[in-house]
């Protein structure tokens, strides 16, 4: 009890902050793209010491509080404030079963702390984790549908609309790309994912590349992130469904949608890039030994090590991220469904039949169910095999101009 | 089971109490001035025509059904998934060899495929 609720201080504080310090870290990376200077003048309040601009996001966080926090008259009252609170709980949820790191000893200087190894994880052993997270990520449609209808604003109906069908349509390829993990490590449970990469040395992204890529794809559009950021294109839907909030809900919004991003990050980087490992740097077992050490510090050493290497990770792909933010042009909507259905829908299935198939195969010539190197070479063909497909049939599967040539006809029978 | 919906529940709880004294705070603090015009819906600065709930596109439709039949069929797919790397615990529980097993999902999702292929050429997907 206690221990759950000292990790829940440590997310819920570590969370906001890197939230409000990824929205810098995100302008300061636009503004160098585009080769400008960005937000470097807020530093120690009440000094003139600008370091880096590192106070920029307390001077946010104070002028979004002391805005006003209007509700507009056409709303719907009771959904227009429920909104925001729904997206951020949802958003703030996802991390009870999603590991931080992968575990430290139980004793510090000699002063017993637990029973066992601490586990980094609010909710330790879920075997439901990935069940647990894709549901918390559909109640994030709600909240958006719900932000897009109590507003009674027609860019933010037409953007909740839109939002809505993009999430559940990427819902589809998310759940096949993570299908070859979870029959691969034989389990729903982050923490066992993670240990499986670590006690073969296999990541996922290696041994799966097809689901890795699938899942990358649709994580970013699950995340609303710039090529996908559909539901809230400006140009088009001026905010999209939070076009009517203003103040603090506003604010709620905004960090939900960054808690979005990081929870993907971390998903991609446990799922598929290894989570806490590192080849010859972190050991392979899912407990810490301290590499068979007698020194007594070294199981803290390698525990907190695990804790640098999976943040290293994150913080890299979080960083991958921005730069596709500000480097990539946006789709256009029809583009969007087109690529969740007719292409990355039927990658996902490839994918998992190569990978269950594979591992059968396996299962009956050597009788071992894990991950081997031996499949690594046969899965980058069926990947490379895949994506030349789809790329050739790509042009014909994407085209969804009018038909303007067709008689109604033609038309009727194919409707 | 305790060990495990305790946490989660108290993560809620201080999830959501964290975000209503946000609010409270935003309520609490920000100034209160009304105007007329700042009741009104925002539509880059013309006069709202009707209400904003109206009938939109079918194809909205079209997509949710979809999402939930094919969602709920690839569902079906983790619990084996998860049962697949243990085939002792596979044959007790089902009382067929894995063999067998993996090749009913794989009839599974050639049927699946075959639903796909079937919505694809009645034009669910086309978003024209």
């Amino acid at each position: 009890m206690i221990e759950a609720l000292v990790k829940i201080a440590i997310l819920l504080g570590g969370l906001m902050t890197a939230a409000a310090y990824f929205v810098l870290l995100e302008r300061r990376m636009a503004a160098w793209i585009q080769d400008r200077v960005g937000p470097n003048r807020v530093g120690i309040p009440l000094t003139k010491i600008r370091v880096l601009g590192l106070g920029q996001p307390l001077a946010d966080g104070v002028k979004f509080i002391t805005k006003e926090e209007y509700t507009p008259a056409h709303v719907d009252k009771r959904l227009y404030v429920l909104a925001p609170i729904v997206i951020l709980v949802a958003a703030l949820a996802t991390f009870a079963v999603i590991p931080f790191g992968s575990m430290i000893p139980a004793t510090v200087f000699g002063y017993r702390l637990a029973e066992k190894p601490i586990e980094l994880v609010v909710a330790p052993g879920a075997n439901v984790g990935m069940i647990y997270v894709f549901a918390l990520s559909s109640i994030a449609v709600y909240g958006v549908i719900l932000g897009g209808w109590a507003s009674n604003n027609k860019y933010s109906f037409l953007g909740a609309l839109r939002s809505s069908a993009q999430l559940i349509a990427y819902e589809l390829p998310l759940g096949l790309g993570l299908l070859g993990v979870v029959l691969a490590s034989g389990s729903m449970d982050l923490g066992v994912i993670i240990g499986s990469q670590a006690s073969s040395g296999i990541w996922f992204a290696i041994a799966q590349p097809l689901g890795f890529c699938v899942f990358v794809v649709a994580a970013f559009a699950e995340a609303a992130r710039l090529p996908f950021d559909l539901p809230e294109c400006e140009q088009e839907l001026v905010g999209g469904y939070h076009t009517e909030y203003s103040g603090i809900k506003l604010l709620l919004f905004l960090v939900a949608e960054f808690l979005h991003m990081i929870a993907a990050s971390f998903l991609i980087v446990i799922l598929f890039l290894g989570g806490w490992h590192f080849w010859g740097l972190t050991g392979g077992s899912a407990e810490i030994d301290g590499w068979g050490l007698a020194w007594s510090g070294a199981p803290w050493l390698q525990g907190l090590l695990r804790i640098v290497v999976l943040m290293t990770k994150i913080t890299l792909v979080i960083v991958g991220f921005m730069i596709i933010r500000w480097s990539w042009p946006r789709f256009r909507f029809d583009q969007l469904m087109a690529l969740a259905w007719k292409v990355m829908l039927p990658l996902g299935l490839i994918n998992f039949v190569a990978v269950a198939m594979m591992q059968q195969l396996q299962a009956v010539f050597t009788g071992a169910m894990g991950p081997s190197w031996l499949m690594v070479p046969i899965a980058w063909g069926v990947a490379v095999a895949a994506w030349l497909g789809i790329t050739w049939a790509a042009p014909m599967i994407a085209d969804n101009r009018p038909r303007r040539e067709l008689d109604p006809w033609e038309i009727d029978s194919q409707i | 089971m305790e060990t495990l919906v305790l946490p989660v529940l108290l993560f809620v709880v201080c999830a959501a109490m964290l975000a209503i004294g946000m609010l409270a705070a935003g309520s609490l603090i920000g100034p209160k001035r009304n105007t007329a015009v700042k009741e009104m819906p925002y539509e880059s600065g013309m006069d709202p025509a009707h209400d904003a709930r109206r009938r939109f596109d079918v194809r909205f439709h079209l997509v949710a059904i979809a999402f939930l039949i094919f969602d709920v069929e690839v569902l079906f797919l983790y619990p084996w998934a998860v049962a697949n790397t243990n085939p002792a615990g596979l044959a007790a529980q089902v009382g067929l060899s894995q063999l067998v097993v993996f090749c009913e999902v794989m009839v599974f999702v050639v049927l699946l495929t075959v639903g796909f292929v079937y919505a694809w050429r009645k034009g669910v997907f086309q978003w024209r």
